[in-house]
């Protein structure tokens, strides 16, 4: 599902902020980066595996609001298909001038978030889990990953997704279907065994 | 690392807990501050071109009538000049449309010139002498782009 941070019945809607945006209006700006921020940083992030990059992306999609919101017609896609698919070839763009990204930096705040199961060999299976998930979502090819990230991972319809990628729904489907494949075989390959976390063993036993 | 199973039912589990690990995650405020500098940067160049550009366009919307005006002005001396220098074939029997058709109040010039009278045969327009060798005057009309737009033949 999509985050909880979509517009309230009595918030201006997206369309009339890129309208109030497209005339100078710095508050209904500064309302859309504050609406949208996280979802492209979250986007971003994934699809590089770098923070830094996904920073510069977040940039780089704003200033494109900045300067293209005039253009935006609310009855072809919805804003938030219109900031995937910007931040969708921004990041290619990226990946295009880096040529590789980098893992993912340790900028997590896993050290500060607060862990409700006290079973500490429960919370390090956890974090070996995730941090092997999002390697193998990393090593996807970028049309495979694209779809995991949006769907999977930001809640995004098939829908909206088709309209970010620029594709047919069918399209999404398949290339999901493939996708989690994919990533079945990736983590099966790299799950670890008990053997060698003698914790999980006991756990098990 | 050994292998083991991990079946479509791990992988939906696992993709679950990323996307809760994932929702709190937003971009840093650094971000926010450097996306709105650059609005302001923006906002701010364009606040001080637009007094700028407006001075520029009302200056070239004043060029533009003077020099329209000023054009105007010598279309018209040239007309009368030619009017006077150039007397009209006594006869004037033809007149060829070679071009645009020429508009109402458009400033034309008319330039007298002698050419051989087959010229005229291979415009369609027979020689009153029947001589292809003979020369015969005519009046070119040009126009105010400097492109003929008829010719007057005088027989």
């Amino acid at each position: 599902m999509e985050d909880a941070t979509s517009a309230a019945a009595d918030d201006p809607d997206d369309a009339d902020l890129m309208r109030r945006a497209a005339h100078g209006d710095r508050d209904a700006f500064a309302a859309l980066y504050r609406r949208h921020q996280a979802r492209v940083y979250r986007f971003a992030r994934l699809m590089t595996g770098s923070s830094t990059a996904a920073e510069d992306i977040v940039q780089e999609v704003f200033l494109v609001v900045m300067r293209d919101a005039a253009r935006y017609d609310p009855a072809r896609a919805a804003l938030t298909s219109y900031l995937y698919g910007v931040a969708r070839h921004q990041t290619r763009r990226r990946r295009a001038r880096d040529r590789q990204f980098v893992a993912f930096d340790g900028r997590r705040p896993d050290s500060s978030e607060p862990v409700a199961d006290d079973d500490a060999s429960a919370t390090l299976e956890r974090r070996q889990t995730l941090q092997q998930l999002r390697r193998a979502i990393l090593s996807l090819p970028r049309r495979y990953r694209e779809v995991v990230v949006l769907c999977d991972l930001q809640g995004v319809s098939y829908s909206d997704a088709a309209t970010a990628m620029g594709c047919a729904i069918g399209t999404v489907r398949s290339r999901l279907h493939r996708a989690r494949h994919l990533l079945t075989q990736k983590m099966g390959r790299t799950a670890p065994s008990h053997e060698d976390h003698p914790g999980l063993t006991e756990r098990c036993a | 690392m050994k292998s083991m199973q991990f079946e479509n039912t791990d992988l939906a589990d696992a993709l679950n807990v990323l996307r809760q690990d994932e929702a709190h995650i937003e971009a840093p405020p650094h971000v926010e501050a450097a996306v709105l500098a650059a609005w302001d940067r923006a906002h701010a160049r364009r606040r001080e071109e637009r007094p700028r550009s407006m001075w520029r366009e009302s200056a070239a919307v004043a060029a533009a009538i003077i020099i329209a005006l000023g054009l105007g002005q010598l279309g018209r001396e040239l007309q009368r000049t030619t009017r006077a220098a150039v007397t009209p074939a006594a006869e004037s029997r033809t007149l060829l449309l070679v071009g645009e058709p020429i508009l109402q109040g458009e400033p034309v010039r008319v330039v007298r010139m002698r050419v051989p009278a087959s010229t005229l045969t291979g415009l369609g327009v027979r020689s009153a002498t029947g001589d292809a060798a003979a020369h015969v005057d005519v009046d070119v009309i040009v126009g105010e782009d400097g492109i003929a737009r008829a010719i007057r033949v005088g027989m």
